[in-house]
């Protein structure tokens, strides 16, 4: 069908600084608890060089080997650079193909396109092209379309559209991507980033002079400083927030007839294909900094995603959206409803075992911080308060309803999520009942769904006996009552 | 309450029995090296108590009360539609595996329960895997082809 080719020569490029960004853990280590000795400095700098250089090659190299070509129904790839490899992938076995933009594909027109495969066996679940021409890459995702439908009329009578219909079902917003910004947790990382960064500029900057004219300007007054220390959080705060803007930029959702398309970012440019019939539950998640602005976020658990890549287990489909807004947003575009229900709540003598399960956690710190600081100790008290409101909050958001064929889940770790399923992806049930739980007949629920190669559970806790077996009668197949 | 009917097999407890003494024997060496370590350094009088204490405590409860109760527990049925398992010592975890979400089943057997004649049922969803331990091996075997069979009867998607 056609010849080999080979991929742009800028995937060469992009080998070279996937390499490097593994390599940069090494080097940040070695600069962080390198030696100081100034003869050192040479053999590092030469041995960084020689390191670069030789990651340059191998991407090259890489590049010059990987060939591929659409033959016989099957896309064909050749690579390897000690170790030659085949890979053969037959068109109906390919799930979907997903097309990402990198800041180094963009000024040349290029794509980097990722196959996804119904494949079993984890680690090969899917294969990747790094950089190829637009062009090319539609005339692979026609080529492998057309090879597919001639195959789906042979088999079926029924006729397949040849023009796949694609609605769009969400676009975000500028005001919900600022909100969404806002209350990232982005900020905690960057400000971490920058603690570590500066902590290790003690050779450049000289800190023992800079804390005398800080003595002076702490005499002078704690203003300046407690001024600059705002505009350092300021600035920490701005970063993230541009970052998390930058990445969820013209995120939109698109559904055709058997598959969502997410796509998002404004430098880096992503895309990513779910089928329909993947999809094993929704979850809506409420982070406690959301909670307040009724906003929530909204993922999809699904059997795609491999073993090495997990990105397609759980895909974000709405990043954040006012909870009420949800069902009204999805309709029933997803085989799965989210609506807002009252849940079925815990019985309120659960509320004790919640609490002391809180405190449990906290008495080893309570106890090692009195035995180090004596009693200064005692003023991690206060942890016991929170944990207290925690286990209040755990108690009140714990919940479970059952709509006909679909079991839906509340409960909070640290934030509050919602989990809907349908029974038939519920891979399995388990009922647990604990010699405490069975004194003030009580129970805990498991339902284990499928996410990816593993297993994701919702479990509620501490749930009254007779729902817990309710929900139990509710998953059986057989006629009989278990109970 | 209305629990799964099937037991596992009586011989389960020789077999949980002998891999409790194996790690009894272990933690005995080591109490042991607690006890001479301390008559050495001469150390306070209740470390070896302790030493002891454990071991012994260690014993009774791997080696005699715990594979009972587990024993006394542990309950499964197959049914057409299902399969239902109940297991635990101080928690009670019943299971129910629709069999439409059963992907393949497994029997295998490791060197202790092959003395025993025994064979333990792994049975794989595409998620999760619930183990039978130690049935007799004809009845494991007759179980992977009866739960195989309807297995594929209830083909499904994901």
């Amino acid at each position: 069908m056609s010849n080999s080719k080979r991929l742009h020569p800028i995937s060469a490029v992009t080998n070279f600084f996937k390499q490097l960004k593994e390599l940069i853990v090494p080097f940040v280590a070695f600069f962080v608890f390198g030696t100081r000795a100034s003869e050192g400095d040479l053999w590092f700098f030469g041995g960084s060089i020689a390191v670069v250089l030789v990651v340059l090659g191998i991407g090259v190299l890489n590049w010059l080997r990987f060939s591929y070509r659409l033959e016989e129904g099957e896309l064909r790839m050749e690579y390897g650079l000690l170790v030659r490899k085949k890979r053969y992938i037959p068109f109906d076995r390919i799930q979907s193909l997903d097309f990402s933009e990198g800041i180094l594909h963009r000024p040349f027109g290029l794509v980097k396109v990722k196959v996804e495969t119904a494949g079993s066996s984890g680690a090969d679940a899917e294969a990747v092209l790094t950089a190829i021409t637009k062009e090319e890459a539609n005339w692979i995702k026609e080529t492998i379309a057309q090879a597919k439908n001639t195959l789906a009329e042979e088999t079926m009578d029924t006729k397949v559209e040849d023009i796949v219909e694609e609605n769009v079902i969400y676009k975000i917003s500028f005001k919900e991507l600022l909100l969404l910004a806002t209350t990232s947790g982005g900020v905690g990382v960057v400000l971490s980033a920058l603690v570590a960064f500066l902590s290790q500029l003690d050779d450049f900057i000289p800190y023992e002079s800079a804390y005398r004219e800080v003595e002076k300007m702490i005499s002078n007054g704690v203003v300046i400083i407690a001024v600059l220390v705002f505009l350092g959080f300021l600035f920490a705060w701005m970063v993230a927030l541009i970052g998390t803007m930058v990445k969820y930029a013209q995120f939109t959702v698109k559904k055709t007839e058997r598959e969502i398309i997410i796509s998002r970012g404004l430098l880096e440019k992503r895309q990513i294909t779910i089928p329909l019939n993947r999809i094993q539950a929704v979850r809506i998640s409420e982070n406690i900094l959301r909670q307040p602005f009724g906003l929530c976020s909204v993922h999809i658990i699904s059997a795609g995603g491999s073993v090495r890549n997990t990105e397609g287990s759980k895909v974000m489909l709405l990043p954040a959206v006012k909870r009420v807004e949800v069902a009204t947003i999805l309709g029933d575009h997803l085989p799965i409803s989210t609506p807002v229900l009252p849940f079925n709540k815990l019985p309120k003598r659960a509320f004790p075992r919640y609490l002391i399960r809180g405190s449990l956690m906290v008495v080893p710190v309570f106890i090692a911080a009195v035995a180090i600081f004596k009693l200064w100790g005692l003023l991690s008290i206060v942890l016991f308060l929170f944990s207290g409101i925690w286990s209040y909050l755990k108690y009140k958001d714990a919940g479970w309803s059952i709509e006909g064929q679909q079991l839906n889940i509340q409960y909070r770790s640290l934030i509050k999520n919602t989990l809907f399923m349908k029974k038939h992806n519920v891979q399995s049930l388990d009922y647990k009942e604990s010699i405490f739980q069975k004194r003030k007949n009580l129970a805990s629920m498991t339902s284990l769904i499928k996410s990816g190669m593993g297993a994701v559970g919702g479990t509620i806790v501490d749930i009254e006996k007779e729902e817990a077996k309710e929900i139990y009668q509710w998953y059986s197949y057989s006629r009989k009552a278990p109970f | 309450m209305n629990e799964p009917q099937k037991r596992i097999s009586d011989k389960a407890l020789s077999v949980w029995r002998m891999t409790g003494a194996f790690s009894s024997v272990i933690v005995a060496i080591m109490a042991g090296g607690v006890i001479s370590l301390s008559s050495i350094f001469s150390w306070p009088v209740w470390i070896p108590i302790a030493g002891i204490v454990v071991a012994i405590l260690h014993v009774y409860l791997y080696v005699y009360l715990f594979p009972l109760l587990r024993w006394k527990r542990w309950r499964y049925e197959v049914r057409e539609q299902e399969i239902e398992l109940q297991q635990g010592i101080f928690v009670v975890k019943r299971t129910l595996v629709p069999m439409i979400r059963v992907q393949h089943v497994d029997t295998r057997q490791g060197p202790l329960l092959k003395k025993y004649g025994l064979a333990t049922v792994d049975v794989s969803t595409a998620a999760t895997v619930h183990e039978i331990p130690a049935l007799p091996m004809e009845e494991a075997e007759e179980l992977r082809l009866f739960i195989s069979r309807l297995a594929r009867v209830a083909d499904e998607d994901v």
